[in-house]
């Protein structure tokens, strides 16, 4: 026994740790973050509407601020997006980063509850496929329900119906995905 | 396969096999002669048993010819000695004792080895054949090992039922200290520089560091044999599937002020092929190194320095990168998965990850008197992660999750017999973390920054009493974590935790040793696990299974007690059986619970799991079978049934392997001319459905169950006393389309289909 007491020494230095503070984390810059998505529609025969959606602390945090928005029955509407990242300052702007890489990137719209709205695009990229962030509105008659706005990174554009706006073929991964209730009175 | 010189003489004509050999086997330490050392003639079938004065005699061999012995003694590492004969000649082997491990229900990486020491060199045999594959996929091989896939190329181990922070990874002694956490994170350690893959599934693990909950996967490098000489071998695999070219070499050198092998390994695989289509980015590269150098000094301390250096870069299937739910619903309903491209391609692009681990382990084994020895090691490794996502504006270029682990590691060992026959073990083992994420990334770390300081003492005794044996150990261990997160809203800032954890641990074991050759094990532990880092702070996006995940830093330990019975019935050399059930209940056991709430992020809805805790029962059985009908014919079975339940939410854990069983035949031809040891070898497994899992446990059912037949040819060459040896491994014989509940890629694509690994391998 008192030859393993003699060991003990031997056994303790390897308990002493050599450790000085470690340094806080860098907070990283979270450039690629989208936290705001705008749908701005004007018209010349109604006030301009602003759908947004906001969710400055990225996922999880807070809950994201979605603003709704009242259009006009029977009216062409002029419809342009703007993606940014407001948890910088100064904000960034994404829409951008889209316009660069505009073969990879398609905007996708969807209506659901019997909305009457009719969404076409209104641009194109170097191939000639549409992007989606000039798009055209139409409204119809009056009633309430949802929009949802996808936009999907690398897409496969030349897919069956997907130039037409027909998600189901695009593929790739979705970027943005938010929904808006939408009136139309 | 041969690690040496061989049979060559065969061809020669008029030589005398008269000689003799004689030697005696001690122990190194105290001189003490060994009884029931077992000394076999490597690539001959001839044996011996030393007598109780540790001598044996080997008759009838051949003059000029260099014979290898592989000697081996309970509780010794077996080790290879290289003898060349001119005359009747005597040896003497001297045997270093290492530690009694009869205690645990060992099964070593050869299924059909019932032998209960650790370590046999034959099983470096069966590593190499298809070190192409991860460590994980040979592990496999083994009954109640499973594999949890992410893809082709990922793999990590299930030992009965539990994966993860669970399993204690032991790379050359010292705890491996990578990301295990993740699914998608497989062991950072080259197949090739494996001599030994040992899965000890008892619960008396207890002098191995580490977290299990009581198995540990042990990756062992033997011992530099003493031999004359430059000594190696030259390996190199072809795999039809994925054109894939995997090189080794190794060399190594005996000489008695110092000795040394080097290995390296060099893995380049493309994409794979499902029967019907490219599973495309799924290629892999590995570039792998190790130097081990062993010196003894004043004959009574060994010192052993091992440095290795593991890198890979593996792609991860591109049609299984999703953004959100709608995505992967997407995804599911396809007859080939998005971005399948029609040509193969060695080329790797996002998702992808790039590893690299090193790891240096200084041993040191100092002899004192009476057969008493101190052990100090140290072993300090670096892990360097970086995940790779598909980005926007030329952000794939940085990594998407970047995470260097520093760890340090410090073992003291003690070992003394005592009393009659028994043995008593004394560990303290300390280990330090330290993990740092890399801002580059851009985006918030899926798991903070944090070290960890842990210690532990640990005592193990071991008694035999005639036929009986038993052992008895326990730990104590303490772990502290301090964290540094950073907050989830805004303003970003840091947040500090931290947590103590006390671990204790018991085992106790019995052995049995009837007298017709039959014994029977039991095992009973005790054990408690801390909760790892991501089990308390992750938070994220989970790529590929699109869930938003969430630690829980009010988690508290794991509890869990497991029985572990084994029993193996052996007929002379004619058939064996070996069978182990287990039953292990978790208190406080850990897991992802869905919220059946949504977390709205700009992607869309996400589901939302949380580390909970519930109390678990796993319990299972593996057997296996082998009939040697003759010399020639030998059948063999093995099954393996694992259950888990969530006693408290009345269902089933999630990724428990379904019940499995495999059977092979094999067919031993007789030696022609310069074609030795050539064997057919014939392989059916089938895998049941696993359907005990409730519907909304998972995005898909489980997919059926399949049956897969294999087929495998192996030979020697001998050519002017050079030694080739040829093994032809066909997978997946049909080209069955299928699906495996244990690949996390099942919602994208179906499994690799037939492949065709072709090993070459030359010793000198």
């Amino acid at each position: 026994m008192i030859q393993i007491l003699r060991l003990l020494p031997v056994m303790i230095i390897g308990l002493l740790f050599v450790s000085c503070e470690k340094d806080d984390p860098i907070i990283p810059n979270e450039e690629e973050l989208i936290t705001t998505v705008v749908y701005t529609l004007v018209s010349d025969s109604a006030p301009t509407v602003t759908f947004e959606f906001k969710d400055l602390d990225g996922d999880g945090g807070n809950a994201p601020m979605i603003t709704s928005g009242i259009l006009q029955a029977n009216t062409e509407y002029t419809g342009s997006l703007t993606l940014s990242n407001d948890s910088e300052d100064p904000s960034e702007d994404i829409t951008s980063e889209i316009t660069e890489e505009d073969d990879e990137h398609q905007f996708f719209f969807a209506v659901d509850g019997g909305l009457d709205l009719s969404i076409d695009y209104d641009d194109q990229d170097g191939d000639g496929n549409p992007i989606g962030l000039k798009t055209k509105a139409t409204t119809g008659q009056a009633g309430t329900g949802n929009l949802t706005v996808t936009l999907r990174h690398e897409p496969t554009k030349s897919a069956d119906g997907v130039s037409d706006g027909l998600i189901a073929n695009a593929g790739g991964e979705t970027d943005i995905e938010v929904t808006f209730i939408v009136t139309i009175e | 396969m041969v690690l040496g010189l061989a049979l060559w003489h065969v061809e020669l004509v008029g030589q005398s096999c008269l000689y003799r050999l004689t030697g005696q086997v001690v122990d190194q330490a105290s001189r003490q002669p060994l009884e029931f050392a077992t000394i076999m003639v490597m690539d001959e079938d001839l044996g011996e048993v030393t007598g109780q004065d540790g001598r044996f005699e080997i008759n009838n061999l051949c003059s000029s010819h260099s014979y290898r012995l592989q000697v081996s003694h309970i509780g010794c590492e077996p080790q290879l000695v290289e003898v060349l004969l001119h005359s009747d000649t005597t040896i003497v082997i001297e045997m270093e004792h290492t530690s009694y491990k009869l205690e645990d229900v060992v099964v070593q990486g050869k299924s059909n080895d019932y032998s209960t020491e650790i370590g046999s060199n034959i099983q470096k045999e069966d590593i190499v054949h298809s070190s192409n594959e991860n460590l994980s996929d040979l592990l496999s091989t083994i009954e109640g090992v499973s594999v949890l896939k992410s893809g082709s190329g990922i793999s990590k181990p299930i030992v009965h039922g539990l994966f993860g922070n669970r399993i204690g990874i032991l790379n050359n002694g010292i705890p491996q200290a990578g990301q295990q956490w993740g699914n998608d994170h497989a062991p950072e350690i080259d197949a090739f520089s494996a001599d030994e893959l040992t899965v000890v599934k008892g619960s008396s693990a207890l002098a191995y560091a580490g977290t299990s909950l009581g198995s540990v996967v042990k990756v062992n490098m033997s011992k530099i044999s003493q031999r004359e000489g430059i000594h190696g071998q030259l390996n190199y695999i072809f795999q039809t599937n994925g054109l894939g070219h995997t090189g080794n070499i190794e060399i190594e050198e005996y000489k008695p002020q110092l000795a040394w092998r080097l290995k390296s390994t060099i893995k380049h695989i493309g994409d794979r092929k499902s029967p019907d289509y490219y599973l495309t980015n799924t290629g892999q590269r590995e570039k792998n190194l190790s130097l081990q150098l062993e010196k003894t000094m004043f004959d009574h301390w060994q010192s052993t320095l091992y440095y290795s250096l593991f890198s890979t870069e593996t792609g991860i299937l591109r049609g299984a990168h999703v953004g959100n739910l709608t995505d992967l619903e997407s995804a599911i309903g396809r007859s080939e998965p998005y971005f399948t491209s029609d040509e193969f391609s060695y080329s790797i692009a996002p998702p992808r990850q790039e590893v690299v681990h090193h790891l240096l382990k200084w041993q040191n084994k100092y002899f004192l008197k009476d057969n008493r020895w101190l052990e100090v090691n140290y072993g300090g490794q670096i892990n360097s992660r970086k995940e790779f996502d598909v980005r926007r504006s030329g952000r794939s270029e940085f990594p998407a999750m970047r995470m260097k682990l520093w760890s340090h590691y410090f073992e003291q060992l003690y070992h003394q017999p005592i009393w009659k026959d028994g043995e008593l073990k004394i560990g303290l083992q300390e280990m330090m973390l330290d993990n740092t994420n890399h801002p580059e990334t851009g985006i918030l770390p899926l798991i903070p920054d944090y070290r960890s300081y842990s210690g532990a003492g640990y005592a193990l005794i071991e008694k035999s009493i005639n036929q009986w044996f038993f052992d008895f150990g326990s730990r104590w261990s303490v772990k502290k974590m301090d964290v540094q997160a950073i907050s989830r809203t805004l303003p970003r800032e840091i947040e500090y935790f931290d947590h103590f954890f006390l671990q204790s641990a018991f085992s106790v074991g019995g052995r049995y040793h009837w007298m017709d050759g039959q014994e029977s094990k039991l095992n009973l532990g005790f054990m408690k696990r801390p909760p790892e880092v991501n089990e308390l702070y992750s938070f994220g996006l989970h790529q590929g299974v699109s869930g938003i995940e969430m630690g829980d830093p009010n988690l508290s330990m794991e509890e869990s007690w497991k029985a572990t019975l084994g029993h193996r019935w052996q007929q002379s050399s004619s058939w064996s059986i070996n069978v182990v059930g287990y039953s292990q209940w978790v208190k406080n056991f850990i897991y992802l619970q869905p919220l059946n709430e949504y977390e709205l992020t700009i992607r869309g809805a996400f589901p939302v799991f949380e580390y909970s805790q519930t109390n678990a029962h796993i319990y299972g059985l593996d057997a296996d079978a082998s009939w040697h009908l003759n010399t020639y014919h030998t059948v063999a079975l093995t099954a393996s049934i694992v259950r888990g339940d969530d006693i408290q939410n009345g269902n089933s854990l999630v990724y428990i392997p379904a019940d499995n069983l495999t059977a092979t035949y094999r067919y031993q031809l007789a030696d022609h001319r310069r074609w030795q040891k050539s064997y057919i070898e014939i392989k059916g497994q089938y895998v049941f459905e696993q359907n005990r899992l409730d519907l909304d446990q998972d995005y898909l059912p489980p997919p059926p169950g399949y049956f897969l037949m294999g087929l495998e040819l192996g030979s020697n060459l001998v050519i002017g006393g050079q030694r080739f040896n040829i093994h032809l491994d066909i997978q997946n014989l049909t080209n069955t389309k299928y699906r495996d509940y244990l690949n996390r890629q099942r919602y994208y694509a179906d499994e690799v289909g037939i492949n065709a690994n072709l090993s070459l391998q030359y010793s000198f």
